[in-house]
């Protein structure tokens, strides 16, 4: 039992991440990395949103009506995008006003439902509320190494803190949206290069 | 028990949407008072920025505490005034009390039918007065307001600051993140003389010499447009603020109906006068 536990928790951070390997979330992991803070406050909202609702969509696992369970699951997920966004903006206004367009899509992202579907309707509420944060958590760290990059080479900070001299010429392309699909290729491409058993044949 | 008969899936659905709705209802009430200080915090920064007593980089680094202690020690008065330029009532600024005409999407309404209620912040730096006006109006996609900032007797714009709900980034978004925009404002002024165009957002470029012009952005027209409405819509309700402002201060001694009209020898009297000022006198006689 503990073996699988700690399966469900790993397995997303890396060999079954959501963004590099079941490439889901791919939209907004594009938008909100051009600065680490951001990127690191949408991580945290997804990985709430996610084993929140993979926990509650769990304990109501038994009762849901089958015909329609997905509507359902948009209840709870619509509601805990909602809540969090709430309390964004009450503690961190100025980080909800940049991502606010974003936080309302996570009802949208695909690794929330996609989780829901495949492993919280079937499984008990602790491991559903594991695989939530797990997935989360995978989606976060893609969304983070993808956010130091483009930070450090498209403003020379990291945290607003700058961190090459003064003299390095911002890189303006890393500030566009087609840099994080680059980057993002290249994390693909270093996992796959490790983990042989992704690579088609 | 049957999870797929009709009546269970009614009764489920029911109970799960009431219930998700009595959290969020709870939620956003028991979130509202943090929510609504920080939009004031907000409004006030915009103020300021537009004032030039501070920076948006400064002001984003303080807390809304601080901010509002710079407001209230910088401001000198805060009143609303009516459709003729009257004062009609102060809005309290004591730092723990502070109070701001901010719904400007009421009183935008309320220009249009002729009965508005628009408040004017008076800061004081280095001794001089500064007068903060507000403007709002439509951009592309949503709301766009900003705050305008001019000297003591409202001949010249000292400062300007804009924001907007939701304009395209890189593009209508300029108009608050483009510091060169704003900045245009400074030294400009209000053209009086011409009552239907107070002032111009100028695509392609603004002529030099002229007074009450800036630059639209590139790829915003319809953000620029919108703003360029927007400015003239609530310069013209401020108008008779404004000119007693100058009157006060002895550019209009001649009681007459401002720049660009028939100059001492006018008296007072309307015929004299072009035609289209006529309604500014009137105006400065109530």
């Amino acid at each position: 039992m503990n073996e699988d536990l700690k399966k469900t928790l790993l397995n997303p951070i890396f060999k079954g991440n959501p963004i590099t390997v079941l490439v889901l979330g791919i939209c907004s992991s594009l938008a909100v990395t051009v600065q680490l803070k951001g990127a690191c406050v949408m991580a945290l909202s997804v990985i709430i949103v996610t084993g929140l609702s993979s926990l509650i969509v769990s304990l109501l696992r038994n009762s849901i009506p089958n015909r329609v369970r997905i509507i359902v699951q948009l209840v709870v997920v619509a509601m805990m995008v909602i809540l969090v966004d709430q309390v964004l903006r009450a503690y961190a206004y100025s980080i909800d006003k940049q991502l606010s367009v974003y936080i309302g899509l996570i009802i949208t992202n695909c690794i929330v439902m996609g989780r829901i579907e495949a492993f919280a309707l079937g499984n008990k509420p602790i491991p559903s509320l594991l695989d939530g944060l797990a997935n989360g958590a995978g989606y976060g760290l893609i969304l983070i190494i993808v956010a130091f990059f483009r930070e450090l080479l498209g403003s020379g900070t990291l945290f607003g803190f700058r961190v090459l001299p003064e003299s390095y010429v911002p890189n303006n392309l890393v500030i566009l949206p087609p840099m994080a699909l680059i980057i993002l290729g290249c994390i693909v491409w270093v996992q796959r290069s490790i983990q042989k058993d992704l690579q088609e044949k | 028990m049957n999870t797929n008969s009709n009546v269970y899936t009614i009764v489920y659905t029911t109970i799960i949407v009431v219930i998700a709705a009595a959290i969020l209802a709870i939620a956003a009430m028991a979130l509202k008072p943090k929510q609504d200080a920080n939009i004031k915090a907000e409004t006030i920064s915009q103020m300021l920025a537009a004032s030039g007593l501070t920076d948006m980089n400064a002001l984003s680094k303080m807390g809304n505490d601080q901010i509002l202690a710079k407001y209230s020690e910088n401001v000198k008065a805060a009143f609303l005034i009516d459709a003729a330029g009257n004062k009609t009532g102060e809005l309290e600024t004591a730092v723990d009390d502070i109070e701001l005409q901010d719904n400007l999407k009421v009183e935008n309404k309320n220009i249009a039918s002729g009965d508005p209620s628009l408040p004017v912040y008076v800061f004081e730096k280095d001794g001089a007065e500064i007068n903060v006006i507000p403007c709002y109006g439509a951009g592309l996609w949503g709301p766009i307001w900003g705050y305008i900032a001019f000297n003591a007797d409202c001949t010249e714009i000292v400062g300007a600051y804009f924001d907007h709900a939701s304009e395209t980034p890189g593009l209508g978004a300029k108009i608050k993140d483009e510091a060169w925009f704003r900045e245009q404002f400074v030294g400009k002024t209000v053209n009086f003389a011409n009552a239907d165009q107070l002032f111009r957002i100028v695509k392609g470029g603004a002529p030099k010499d002229d007074k009450s012009a800036v630059d639209a952005i590139t790829g915003a027209t319809m953000t620029c447009n919108g703003l360029d409405a927007a400015l003239n819509t609530w310069f013209k309700a401020y108008m008779p603020f404004l000119q007693k402002k100058a009157g006060a201060a002895g550019i209009d001694e001649a009681g007459c109906c401002g720049e660009g009209c028939c100059g001492e020898g006018c008296g007072g009297d309307h015929e004299h006068c072009n035609g289209e000022h006529n309604h500014q006198h009137n105006h400065q006689e109530g």
